[in-house]
């Protein structure tokens, strides 16, 4: 097997996982990159006919919607939609869920019970209902999404961070620099911290998957923004005209399975190379 | 399963009419009749009598006759009334009502049924009703086959609500002294009309049987009606494609299913049946707005906006383009002479120029927020629709979609919002349901679907004023005519497109009702086509 000393890198590239997820990534980025470069215009334009088959004309490669939109525009801005909200959500579930789980990993006592009962709280609410309601009373937008979901994911972050610090918390490096006179956010800045990293940015990658999930189901109930072409917006709207026209519905569903496939196996990749001196 | 149940999808499998079935008379036979007619109705009714709503109202009306349906002009047809007269001073109008006329229960109907149905159900348990009902103050019965409804005031507009699906006749004997809209008989009714009722299985099915009884000797031609009741809009399609339910009124699948049903030869998918209940999609200006004010731009909006495309993309066919507030298929107030807006880009480019608003060097020469109405995906595909319309005239839209709850607070209370699209269902009189959406004594913080743009004219409330007052129906004709040219002049908001909701039956049977407010007759006319 390998080696533990081989550096992380190494580790990750000999995960079939890691290869595997990244493979997939990368064809929503150069999805991403068409939007930049051969599909700037707006991808909401109608200005086909309706009901174009995919691979039937070539200015339509993947055909046009009900309303005689060009799918390929559209799907390679939900690219863009889908990952930037994966993305930012995910970053916002880790700030604040880092935050409660260090704090109360670290100090104990009456703030570890603050922190735990509020992260139980929130636990204790259905995620998707949550953000239905919180982007429903923010109005739908690229903002209030990625806000919603990541006010409504953070509490998995807090719940792994916080027995991690709590075990750092016991470690002999962290005594030291505790009797050496360091004082306490000095300690988590630059003891704690960079040893809980690496856990966090596996769950990260997961979070994102599940980001891009919500962000597809809130755009299926039709509370995505409306301005904006998003995957599951697409999908909620191709629904209805599944035996006529499946193309519309089935391409982005295909999208979003390849999109949260790759940033799950990313997970379990970085998961598995970091943990392999565990086993 | 219980054996009821089980016994009743047996009984049910039957269905779809094959003559193979022995029938009780040689009467069905010959005019096509089977045994049992399987149909459908979604969503599954709240109550049957009394209580307003479309569901309940398509199987109440195979219980329950009314005094008179109208023809596809709208003109009166007797039913339970042979015939009626006006007097001279527009105060009184007397029904003659069939004297062989006997309630499920043997018991005669009579002009007292009439009477307390008048004043004790439809004046106080519907709000349409106490509007339409307003100015009747009595009831006479000089005698049990004669009614005479006394009114304060000449109202052209009790002539608008007197189907059986309006003027809703119960039996005086049963109700009387009790709160109609909770007697427990709502959910069991016991009527006159072609059809008794004999059970209703809460998710399963509401059960009919034939009035061997009836006044129209011949009908009805089956011997059970039974309404099956399927939740899922998927499972409905199934069964009418198979065959399994033969009828089913109230919009039953998703548009893009109907028009996939619509290649069927077996099924009839169309929106006659329902012209009477058209409701129209507008599109409201806020003229709070300053840049709204000027009517140039409100008809650049108008020209810019390709209402075809609306009725043809957005509701694939199953809507048209509005010709003003009044669908034409209200002929009787309809004004065709009102001004119209074509579709013409170069126009409204010309208008937006001519108003000032000059395109930018981004091509944007307007920006504007527009509250989407979110009720189905035919609204919001004709919001994305309007949206890439304006783009092309140089104004950029931007969607907003709230729940439904603040989208009226929006719209109605805070009036917060550039432009909105919004429905309303005009009914049969315009008093009813128009002149709310231009009246300004309808512009009331709080209240719904009322006059959302804003807009108030003088000449406009005037002439409105003089249609509530208007006692000769063809000085109020023209007062309604008066009134669509107007509102088309001064567009304070755009008719986009009348919609209809959609009937599915099967292509075999025969006698279906055709006309303006037929999806709300009852099925004692329809049969089997041999």
């Amino acid at each position: 097997m390998t080696s533990e000393r081989s550096p992380l890198w190494r580790r990750l590239l000999r995960s079939p996982a890691f290869v595997t997820g990244t493979a997939l990534l990368a064809l929503s980025l150069v999805m991403i990159l068409m939007s930049a470069t051969f599909y700037r215009g707006n991808p909401l334009s109608v200005d086909s006919p309706p009901f174009i088959e995919p691979v039937t004309e070539a200015a339509h490669p993947l055909g046009t919607d009900m309303l005689g939109r060009d799918m390929l525009a559209q799907m390679v801005h939900g690219a863009r939609v889908s990952l930037l909200t994966g993305l930012v959500a995910a970053a916002v579930a880790v700030l604040l869920g880092a935050l409660l789980g260090v704090l109360g990993g670290y100090f104990g006592g009456w703030v570890d019970r603050a922190c735990t009962r509020i992260t139980e709280v929130f636990q204790t609410l259905p995620q998707l209902l949550l953000a239905i309601v919180l982007v429903a009373v923010l109005t739908p937008s690229l903002w209030s999404t990625m806000l919603a979901i990541g006010l409504t994911s953070w509490p998995q972050v807090a719940r792994v961070v916080r027995p991690e610090v709590m075990r750092l918390r016991q470690t002999d490096f962290v005594h030291a620099a505790a009797l050496s006179g360091m004082p306490p956010l000095r300690i988590i800045w630059h003891e704690v911290l960079p040893n809980v990293v690496p856990t966090v940015v596996a769950l990260a990658s997961v979070l994102v998957a599940t980001a891009i999930l919500t962000e597809s189901a809130l755009a299926f109930l039709g509370l995505g923004d409306p301005n904006l072409a998003s995957w599951g917006a697409m999908i909620g709207a191709g629904r209805s005209v599944l035996r006529d026209a499946w193309y519309v519905a089935a391409f982005p569903g295909f999208a979003i399975l390849a999109t949260v496939l790759a940033f799950a196996l990313i997970g379990n990749g970085i998961n598995d190379a970091l943990h392999l001196r565990r086993r | 399963m219980s054996s009821t149940r089980r016994d009743f999808i047996l009984r049910t499998v039957l269905v779809g009419g094959t003559s193979a079935l022995p029938f009780a008379s040689d009467v069905f036979a010959q005019a096509g009749g089977g045994r049992n007619l399987v149909v459908n109705v979604a969503p599954e009714p709240s109550a049957l009598a009394i209580v307003n709503g479309l569901p309940n109202q398509i199987v109440n009306a195979n219980i329950f006759d009314g005094l008179v349906t109208y023809d596809s002009n709208y003109k009166l047809v007797p039913q339970l009334a042979q015939r009626w007269e006006t007097s001279a001073d527009g105060l009184s109008i007397t029904f003659h009502l069939r004297p062989d006329v006997r309630w499920h229960d043997g018991t005669p109907f009579t002009s007292a049924d009439v009477a307390y149905s008048a004043l004790e159900v439809v004046k106080k348990t519907s709000a349409l009703g106490a509007n339409a009902f307003a100015a009747v103050k009595g009831v006479d019965t000089p005698d049990a086959h004669t009614a005479v409804l006394r009114l304060a005031f000449p109202a052209p507009v009790v002539w608008s609500y007197l189907h059986g699906q309006q003027f809703n006749i119960v039996p005086r004997h049963l109700y009387a002294g009790s709160d109609p809209l909770t007697h427990p008989r709502n959910a069991s009714p016991l009527g006159n009309g072609p059809y008794r009722f004999k059970e209703w299985v809460r998710g399963s099915h509401i059960a009919l049987v034939r009035n061997s009884d009836y006044w129209d000797k011949q009908k009805p031609y089956f011997e059970t009606l039974t309404f099956k009741i399927i939740p899922d809009a998927g499972a409905r399609e199934a069964a009418l494609e198979s065959g399994e339910i033969l009828y089913s009124p109230h919009s039953p699948v998703p548009l893009s299913s109907a028009r996939r049903l619509a290649k069927s030869k077996d099924v009839v998918v169309d929106t006659k049946g329902w012209e009477g209940l058209t409701k129209v999609f507008f599109f409201d200006f806020n003229l709070k707005k300053k840049v709204f004010q000027d009517v140039r731009v409100r008809r650049a909006f108008a020209h810019a906006i390709d209402r075809q495309a609306i009725s043809n993309v957005a509701w694939f066919g199953f809507a048209k383009p509005s010709r003003g507030p009044i669908p034409p298929e209200q002929k009787q107030h309809f004004n065709a002479e009102a001004p119209d807006y074509a579709f013409d880009p170069k126009k409204a480019e010309a208008l937006l120029d001519e108003a000032g608003l000059r395109r930018g060097a981004d091509g944007v020469r307007l920006r504007i927020n527009h509250v989407n109405h979110t009720f189905g995906e035919e609204y919001r595909r004709a919001g994305d629709l309007i949206k890439q319309q304006l783009k092309q005239v140089g104004v950029e839209v931007e969607l907003i979609n709230y729940d439904t709850a603040t989208q009226l607070r929006k719209l109605f209370t805070d009036r917060d919002f550039d432009t909105s699209a919004i429905d309303y269902a005009p009914g049969l009189d315009p008093q009813i349901g128009v002149i709310r959406r231009f009246w300004s004594q309808s512009i009331k913080d709080g209240v719904p679907w009322s006059n959302g743009s804003n807009y108030a004219s003088a000449a406009t409330d005037a002439v409105i004023q003089g249609i509530v007052d208007a006692t000769d129906p063809q000085e109020r004709k023209k007062l309604i005519d008066r009134l669509q040219v107007l509102v088309q002049q001064d567009l304070p908001s755009i008719s986009l497109v009348n919609i209809n909701l959609v009937r599915i039956f099967s292509s075999k049977l025969k006698g279906v009702d055709q006309r303006p407010l037929g999806a709300l007759s009852g099925l004692g006319d329809v049969s089997l086509a041999r």
